[in-house]
């Protein structure tokens, strides 16, 4: 009778690992504001649809190409007839529903993908404090629709510098009237932004985020409307408060009001309210801020 | 009887093809769709319920095309890999809207009967979002029976499901496979291929790798060897025989005790009880120890 | 009609919170009438602005977009179309069910505040021609949407694009685009039954009429066609 065991003499099973070069690594790591500074690179593009599949690509650059032609236009008209149909800070006015359908595409597609695919939790298990996630991406998205409408600004600049009249000291003028709407320009940028990227960050379905910020901006036109023609002249002069894009109307009316003045029916009158509007454009922004901050403060604890 | 065929059915995206060129009869019973993840059992099981057209060649049941046809589920039924239902409504509400837009005749108690069937009664007037995920997986599997179909497609249907559950639904499959109906579900794990159905479908990147009784096509596999478990009374006695034999391919011996690698399964288990006999050794306990579908699955996906 | 899947599908719309984010666009144009109602405003001011550039052209077709591509898009996006679909129901009999939802919420949700908003503005006529104008219009947009909702992944963006870019920006620019905007369709029907001068149509009545019922048959066949051949890919698709 054979005893398996006697077979089994062999000694216990032996083991070794061997080393393949796997490391921990050791060297120098970067910090919270590489962190912060890649999330924001990253978001930027997202914004434009680089790094991603043609189909993103299509709405950013589509509207990239409606103001680059609108821009182009205005410089060829400058250019034949020496007329300016829209100075730059005008220009910046006349995009603003474009603006609004930039934003309104592009906020979803930096939160509410997040939201959805639930990656947040991978994004806060980094070395990254929690403001930083939706401030990078408020600051993506300033700088995109600060390019979206300053873009386009400097090629009527460059335009106008090679086609004026009265050497450098024009080309200096209109570096003057360029810089101040550069400015308004980001007085857009942040505004819009803030607004919609608060709007979308409620929602991670990109269908909900894309109508409700369109509703929000489309609801509050007609308010304005009404309230302009309200019997009280200070109502009146208030009434542009209502709507965003008529409140950063108000303040570049206040701040760079020979820039932005128009005759005629387009010209909102806020009479001595300027300062009243740049405080509740502040306040808007402000609060914008802080609901996102809280946004994600709440959504990255659940 | 109800008949589902499959006659060079292929089904391409672009230069990527998820099921190349399957011919297949599926008749009463149960039959298990097998295959690794990205096999195409998916695809193969939406083209059977008319929701995907194949690129190439035909889909029938009883001999009508499967696309574009919607008369096909008064006699289908099936229940998809997708988890979605309608939170909204309860069990009971699901089920019935069901049997109502199969329009039954009586409605209210086929859902009754379909809900008991899958032991859904106690909670069948909560609202599905509340649910766990095996429940939800029985209501569907209740809404897919509630017209009593003859033939019923599940996809990975024991996703989710706790072991008693799935027991359960395992028993319930074969009841109604032994009823005479067609019934296909598809999993990648073998196990609960191997609980519930012998006849398999196995289904390795878009191919029918082999089809029928999995005990069958391992025996079909004559270039591997058969592995074998023997407990005798004197194991490396049996073993130096053994080796002298022409059909053994290797004996290997250990603590647990012998193992024999067969090349030809008929003339080994011939030889076997002639050698145990003339050498005097009692054989104890003799196992195939690859029988399993695991072994064919194996194999099939490494040949 | 099939009336399991008009009740599934109100439950749906109903039963999700969503909805009631709908609501305050309706509220919104009933508030501003009575504002400028009683704030003594001359209607011809406040007028074009709140039933035009709210109640018309916003209003309605956002209300008609949200709904009209939840009623089946929805269930497209999360995979319970599954079910309705595996049945053997006729596909023409699902897509009208859908319908007949879809345009009784919206008709109901524009059509109380614009008639509210034209008595207010003006009279009981100009209240009911609104009103009706706008269950035309909800017709077109409904069915417009329903059917986008059946051609394409993002039918929301899409819709959004036609409402804002097409019948905002271009039919304000371009005259000739007007043929071919559902929002000039319903201002001309308004106007053709209210005779008020508060409304100003720019398209003729009978191209309003016909083009309505073009698109309405024509995105229900559609809808139909593409239901017909829906498909859902497997893992690898």
């Amino acid at each position: 009778m054979s005893e398996p065991t006697a077979l089994a003499s062999a000694a216990e099973p032996a083991g070794v690992i061997h080393d393949i070069g796997y490391h921990r690594y050791d060297g120098p790591r970067r910090g919270r504001g590489y962190v912060a500074g890649s999330l924001y690179v990253h978001s930027l593009r997202t914004a434009f649809g680089l790094g991603r599949s043609a189909k993103a690509k299509i709405f950013p650059w589509l509207i990239v190409g409606i103001t680059g032609l609108v821009a182009a236009v205005l410089v060829a008209i400058r250019a034949q007839t020496g007329l300016v149909p829209l100075t730059y800070a005008q220009f910046a006015e006349a995009m603003s529903w474009l603006v609004i359908f930039f934003v309104a595409v592009a906020a979803p597609e930096l939160v509410s993908r997040d939201l959805r695919s639930g990656v947040l939790p991978l994004y806060f298990s980094r070395p990254m404090s929690r403001p930083d996630y939706p401030l990078a991406k408020l600051a993506a998205l300033i700088t995109a629709v600060w390019l979206l409408l300053g873009g386009p600004q400097l090629l009527m600049f460059i335009g106008a510098a090679f086609t004026v009249n009265g050497g450098l000291r024009a080309v200096w003028d209109e570096l003057l009237d360029l810089l101040p709407s550069l400015l308004y320009a980001g007085l857009w940028a942040v505004v819009f932004a803030s607004v919609g990227l608060v709007i979308a960050s409620l929602t991670g379905k990109r269908a909900f985020a894309n109508g409700g910020i369109v509703a929000v901006f489309l609801m509050t036109t007609p308010v304005v409307g009404v309230l302009s023609v309200l019997p009280s002249r200070t109502v009146n002069e208030l009434a542009y408060l209502a709507a965003p894009s008529t409140l950063v109307t108000g303040v570049g009316s206040w701040l760079f009001h020979d820039l932005v003045a128009t005759e005629g029916e387009g010209s909102i009158r806020i009479g001595d309210f300027g300062p009243v509007y740049a405080a509740v454009a502040g306040a808007l922004v402000a609060t914008c801020v802080l609901l996102l901050l809280a946004r994600y403060r709440k959504v990255a604890q659940s | 009887m109800t008949d589902l065929q499959l006659g060079g059915v292929s089904r391409w995206y672009g230069n990527v093809v998820a099921v190349n060129d399957v011919t297949m009869t599926l008749g009463p019973g149960v039959t298990g769709l097998l295959g690794p993840n990205g096999a195409g059992k998916t695809t193969l099981l939406h083209m059977m319920a008319g929701f995907l057209a194949p690129s190439r060649g035909t889909v029938t049941v009883d001999g009508a095309s499967t696309w574009r046809n919607p008369d096909i589920y008064r006699h289908l039924g099936l229940v998809s890999e997708r988890e979605a239902v309608h939170s909204f409504l309860s069990a009971y509400e699901f089920v019935l809207a069901s049997a109502k837009l199969h329009r039954l005749a009586e409605a209210e108690a086929a859902a009754r009967r379909a809900i008991e069937l899958v032991e859904m009664t106690d909670a069948q007037h909560r609202r599905i979002g509340t649910y766990s995920k095996g429940m939800r997986q029985r209501t569907r599997v209740a809404a897919a029976l509630v017209h009593d179909p003859q033939v019923l497609l599940l996809d990975e249907p024991f996703n989710g499901m706790d072991p008693r559950q799935r027991l359960h639904m395992m028993d319930l499959l074969h009841r109604l496979g032994d009823a005479g109906r067609t019934i296909l579900f598809s999993s990648h794990i073998l196990e609960e291929v191997e609980q519930v159905s012998g006849t398999v479908q196995v289904i390795v990147a878009g191919r029918l790798a082999a089809s029928g009784d999995f005990r069958t096509i391992r025996r079909l596999m004559t270039h591997r060897p058969h592995v074998f478990a023997i407990h005798s009374s004197d194991d490396r006695r049996l073993a130096v025989a053994l080796m002298g034999e022409a059909s053994v391919n290797g004996v290997d011996i250990d603590r647990t005790g012998l193992t024999v690698r067969a090349g030809d399964y008929g003339s080994f288990t011939r030889a076997l009880p002639k050698i145990a006999l003339a050498q005097g050794v009692r054989v104890r306990r003799l196992l195939p120890s690859d029988e399993s579908l695991e072994s064919v699955f194996s194999y099939l996906v490494e040949a | 009609m099939n009336a399991t899947i008009i009740w599934m599908t109100a439950r749906g719309l109903f039963g999700r919170r969503r909805f009631l984010f709908l609501l305050p666009l309706p509220v919104l144009v009933i508030a501003l009438a009575a504002l400028a109602r009683s704030a003594g405003v001359d209607p011809r001011h406040w007028a074009p602005p709140v039933l035009i550039g709210l109640g018309v052209a916003v209003v309605l077709p956002v209300v008609a977009l949200v709904v009209g591509t939840g009623v089946l898009g929805s269930e497209i996006d999360d995979g319970t179309v599954v079910h309705i679909l595996s049945k053997p129901t006729p596909r023409w009999q699902i897509v009208v069910s859908k319908l007949a939802v879809a345009v009784a919420v919206t008709a109901v949700t524009v059509a109380i505040p614009m008639y509210a908003a034209g008595v207010l503005a003006e009279s009981v006529r100009l209240g009911l021609a609104l009103a009706a104008a706008s269950v035309v219009g909800t017709l077109a947009y409904s069915t417009l949407f329903l059917a986008l909702s059946l051609v394409t992944r993002r039918p929301v963006l899409l819709g959004l694009v036609y409402v804002l870019i097409w019948e905002g920006l271009l039919s304000n620019l371009v005259r000739g685009t007007r043929v071919l905007s559902v929002q000039q369709y319903v201002v001309a029907l308004a106007d053709r039954m209210a005779g008020s001068p508060l409304l100003e149509g720019s398209v003729s009545v009978p191209v309003a009429l016909g083009m309505t019922a073009v698109v309405a048959v024509g995105a229900t066949l559609l809808a139909v066609e593409r239901l017909r051949s829906f498909n859902i890919a497997g893992e690898t698709g």
